[in-house]
């Protein structure tokens, strides 16, 4: 891992925080270079949380209105346990946004992400 | 007003709602839907049709209690021994009844006879008068049957039934006699002993205390109540959510009418562990059925719900 080019850009959180050090390492080098996102930043999530969030934009090209919202991304791996408490505390060191994505990484490094939204909010048709 | 309410009719724990103006008035003003589970009797080797009586989820009898607009009655002690005075007038009721049937019976039989007759049924004459009997057969069908609820009216008092059936017979020798129906009462109210004032209960921790009744026992009982309640209020109508695999499905108006937007798991508190695999797994079926995924997390020291939708990220 130390020797990956990303590796001086996640060095700090990877040591502060080591369990979580893997889905982040994972996490921003799909999202840099197989996603292709823009302008990618990591930042601390605190203590009550634990754990660093990705911040970025998608690429240019894809169709959709809102492509240069900066979006946030929270990486987890499979085997963690979360729980609602948790991610309502994940929004609220985010300052609240109207949505985060979470990424879910598995042992072979396979990553799906979902997004998630606080309140009843329908369906995109 | 504990009258006004409608009665939920408990066996086994179990809640039934055995009246269809009550199932109606359920659906259609307390946006309640619940699962019809009676066969018919003629078709009941089929499930896609189904009657009373109707279950109820034991969340809705819960929110129906406690919003007032049912109470609880103990079933199997709303009959007691009835008096022998009542019994006999049952008996004669009874009696009547099945007189009135032989009657039509033989009214039919000689009907029949006489339509076998070889020489009138060959006849111009006869054939003639036949057809002025059919159509008069037929136009009193269609009297007697234009309206459901009044034949009720009828069997409820089957004495007043029966004399002007009687009548109509003297009066006209070929009376209609080839059909007729035999309604199996759905409910007992009717009977003269029955009797709920003594075992109703209008709240849910009385009915608790009676032992006919346990939900909700425990934190995911509340929890669920919990949540039922807080989408209810919002005006949402809720079914069962198993083809989803959650706990309820929720939809904008009557289920008949509109699909549904959402699948609703209930988690019991904000501390519940939630597996990043119940998100891959519920998120991505909704997504794939055009359904947002809603974890409804109940915290019981605020008695509130918190909702996180999910939704597939379209990408990874």
């Amino acid at each position: 891992m130390e020797s990956h080019p990303s590796y001086p850009k996640l060095s700090i959180l990877v040591q502060k925080y080591p369990l979580s050090a893997g889905s982040l390492f994972q996490t921003y080098n799909d999202l840099v270079l197989a996603q292709q996102w823009r302008d990618v930043q990591v930042t601390d999530l605190g203590e009550t949380c634990k754990r660093a969030s990705i911040q970025g934009k998608r690429p240019a090209h894809i169709a959709v209105d809102d492509v240069d919202t900066t979006l946030h991304v929270v990486p987890c791996s499979m085997s963690e346990s979360i729980s609602l408490g948790w991610i309502s505390d994940v929004f609220k060191a985010l300052s609240n946004p109207e949505s985060l994505y979470l990424a879910i990484v598995t042992d072979d490094s396979s990553i799906v992400y979902y997004k998630l939204s606080p309140g009843i909010v329908k369906p995109f048709v | 007003m504990a009258h006004s309410r409608l009665p939920i009719h408990v066996a086994n724990k179990r809640a039934f709602v055995w009246d269809v103006e009550d199932i109606a008035k359920l659906r259609s003003q307390h946006h309640i839907c619940g699962i019809l589970v009676g066969t018919l009797p003629h078709l009941s080797q089929q499930n896609v049709f189904l009657g009373v009586p109707l279950v109820l989820m034991p969340e809705e009898v819960v929110l129906l209690v406690e919003k007032e607009i049912a109470v609880l009655v103990d079933d199997p002690n709303v009959y007691p021994e009835p008096t022998s005075a009542q019994l006999k007038k049952w008996m004669t009721e009874q009696h009547a009844i099945v007189q009135h049937q032989q009657t039509l019976f033989e009214a039919n039989v000689k009907d029949n006879k006489d339509v076998k007759g070889p020489d009138r049924a060959m006849s111009e004459e006869a054939i003639r008068k036949r057809k002025e009997r059919e159509l008069r057969r037929q136009q009193k069908l269609l009297e007697q049957q234009n309206s459901p609820l009044h034949l009720n009216d009828e069997q409820q008092n089957p004495s007043a039934s029966i004399s002007t059936s009687q009548a109509l017979s003297h009066t006209e020798n070929e009376t209609n006699s080839s059909s007729f129906n035999i309604t199996v009462p759905a409910v007992s109210s009717s009977l003269e002993w029955y009797n709920s004032s003594s075992c109703s209960y209008t709240t849910i921790e009385s009915a608790k205390e009676a032992g006919i009744w346990d939900y909700p026992s425990d934190l995911h009982d509340r929890a669920k109540c919990g949540v039922f309640r807080d989408l209810w209020e919002q005006g949402y109508f809720m079914g069962g959510g198993i083809r989803f695999g959650g706990d309820y499905l929720i939809y904008p108006g009557d289920p008949l009418r509109y699909h549904s937007h959402f699948a609703a798991t209930v988690i019991d508190s904000p501390s519940s562990d939630l597996l990043p695999m119940e998100i891959v797994a519920h998120g991505r079926l909704g997504t794939a059925t055009k359904k947002t995924h809603l974890f409804c997390g109940w915290n019981d020291d605020k008695k509130q719900v918190s909702y996180l939708s999910v939704e597939w990220a379209g990408f990874g």
